[in-house]
């Protein structure tokens, strides 16, 4: 079979391999679009990886006041993990310590979801009594009195439990500095999908992780597979010209979401050509063993 | 399918009760069944047919046509669907209704949407008395739903009020917000003496500076209000464009009773 290439880019014959979580969305907004923005990367900062953030979250989009429950400018704000309950969790503290803090902030439910969980029902008891309830619309939102004035969130949010975590994309190219740009590029691109996030520092992965290690007690490690100073290695997946691979890695509320993104996003990186300095892009997976959703590129790529 | 119009033939001699004139009850019924049901307040029998043409078929959207403020209960205990009064209406408009929405071209009597818990009423002139109010026989008024008066609304609007929003486009009666025990008012056209008697955690949001005070408020300032911006973008969404800014000032009562309760005065 011929191998597939898209501008000179060589497509693995591979899949992504993914696995469900849940997830949930909320608006979060603010007086200034830069202001909602502050307060959604607070509570998505620390939220790369739940191998040891507890959730995965991040920036969706931004919203134009006119999309905005109070005609603020705000963001939307994807968060997954494994369960529901860790999802709770997460969404408390997050909210709770990030956004309840933030000047100026709202936040409100993003997603109506099969199941509801807590927003600003945990969080009212921040107001120790002198919080106020109001329902409009049929939605109840909280009132709660700060010391920047009221904070509102609203009582309740969706979850999904159909989402999907750990698509991905790895590249592979020339130099580190080609890599990066084709990858910023995807990152930018995919951001313009509905549903999904890329959790990592700017959307990018510089150390994709294989599962256990042969420390005790280290329950990921290197993907030493794919690290260009083991080339040597028999273990080795790399060409001998590769210098860098990174990764993208894609969570969404559901797998079509991230099919869609991954596709922008392969086509992205391959934009500039194998001129540009890619030789290959790629995906990681278990063996297909683990993980229900497989994210096969040849299929990505149509 | 063409609505289901009831066309009122004349004054009426004695008050209707036209309560059983939703689209849960007429469902199925052909429109012999329907002219014969009886509509009467008094000893003297009445039927659907003896006051009303009846035309049209589609229960789901009623239209009552030059009807009066005799016409009490349109739409009371509705459950859904959707009625259009081209006309007046009496007494009791939607109370106890859950879900669906009314539409009143004219006037409403009192009582309108008593301890309704769900819907949308909109009344295009005036109401009566305790709007909102609490419907015979309950303890708190109403418990969820809109209700939006384009006119003057009578005394005690949203009395015992326990949940849901009422807009009043011109001025309210005495003792608005009478004993409310949540939910908001929104008074556009000011209101009588002694709005907020009796309030516990209402909110009674003033457009202007209200003339009459009670002195069971106390002033916390000026603020931002992040829920007036919320509101009015939600009311820009049911197609009402009342300016609500975000700024307010707030006075906190009734302190007579729990004293938890709001006015909220645009600045």
């Amino acid at each position: 079979m011929p191998e597939l290439k898209v501008k000179g880019v060589t497509i693995v014959e591979t899949f992504a391999e993914a696995f469900p979580m849940v997830g949930t969305r909320v608006i979060i907004t603010a007086p200034t679009a830069e202001w909602a923005k502050i307060s959604a990367r607070t509570m998505t900062g620390f939220a790369t990886s739940v191998i040891a953030c507890g959730a995965e979250g991040g920036i969706e989009r931004t919203l134009p006041k006119s999309e905005t429950p109070d005609g603020r400018p705000g963001v939307s704000v994807l968060l997954f993990t494994m369960d529901a309950n860790m999802l709770q969790t997460q969404l408390r503290n997050r909210v709770g310590q990030c956004v309840l803090t933030s000047p100026g902030s709202a936040c409100y439910a993003g997603l109506e979801g099969e199941k509801k969980l807590k927003l600003g029902a945990s969080l009212r008891f921040f107001g120790d009594g002198w919080q106020m309830s109001k329902v409009i619309g049929g939605r109840r939102y909280w009132r709660i009195p700060v010391m920047g004035g009221e904070f509102v969130c609203e009582d309740k949010t969706g979850m999904t439990t159909k989402a999907v975590g750990g698509g991905n994309l790895l590249v592979v190219g020339k130099s580190h500095s080609a890599v990066l740009a084709a990858c910023t590029r995807a990152v930018k691109a995919m951001a313009d999908v509905p549903d999904v996030i890329t959790p990592f520092p700017g959307g990018i992965v510089r150390s994709g992780s294989k599962v256990g290690s042969k420390y005790a007690g280290q329950i990921a490690s290197t993907n030493h597979a794919y690290a260009p100073g083991l080339k040597w290695h028999a273990d080795s997946e790399l060409p001998p010209n590769a210098e860098a691979v990174l990764e993208i890695v894609i969570d969404g509320l559901t797998a079509d979401a991230i099919h869609e993104a991954m596709h922008e996003g392969l086509h992205a990186i391959a934009k500039g050509g194998s001129r540009e300095g890619i030789t290959h892009i790629t995906a990681g997976n278990y063996g297909g063993n683990l993980g229900p959703h497989h994210f096969h590129l040849k299929e990505i790529v149509g | 399918m063409s609505a289901l119009c009831f066309e009122l033939k004349g004054r009426p001699e004695q008050r209707l009760d036209l309560s059983s004139l939703v689209p849960a009850r007429l469902d199925g019924l052909n429109r012999k069944q329907i002219e014969a049901l009886s509509i009467a307040t008094t000893r003297e029998a009445l039927s659907v047919g003896d006051a009303f043409k009846v035309t049209g078929k589609d229960v789901q959207n009623l239209h009552f046509i030059d009807t009066d403020d005799r016409c009490d209960k349109i739409g009371a205990k509705l459950t859904g669907g959707e009625i259009v009064v081209e006309g007046d209406a009496g007494m009791l408009l939607g109370a106890q209704m859950k879900r669906g929405k009314i539409a009143v071209q004219g006037s409403a009597g009192v009582s309108v949407g008593a301890t309704m818990t769900g819907g949308e009423i909109s009344v295009r002139r005036d109401v009566g008395d305790q709007a909102g109010g609490v419907a015979f026989g309950e303890t708190f008024g109403m418990k969820g739903g809109f209700i939006s008066i384009g006119g003057v609304a009578g005394a005690l609007v949203g009395e015992r009020l326990r949940r849901g929003l009422i807009v009043v486009g011109g001025k309210a009666g005495e003792y608005a917000g009478g004993r409310m025990v949540a939910g908001t008012i929104v008074l556009r056209g000011g209101a009588g003496r002694y709005a907020g008697y009796g309030n516990r955690r209402g909110s009674l949001i003033f457009t202007d500076k209200p003339r009459h005070l009670l002195p069971t408020y106390v002033d916390s300032g000026v603020m931002e209000f992040d829920y007036l911006r919320l509101l009015e973008t939600w009311l820009r969404g049911q197609g009402m464009r009342i300016r609500l800014g975000g700024r307010a000032r707030r006075l906190m009562g009734d302190m007579a009773v729990l004293g938890k309760g709001e006015m909220l005065i645009l600045d």
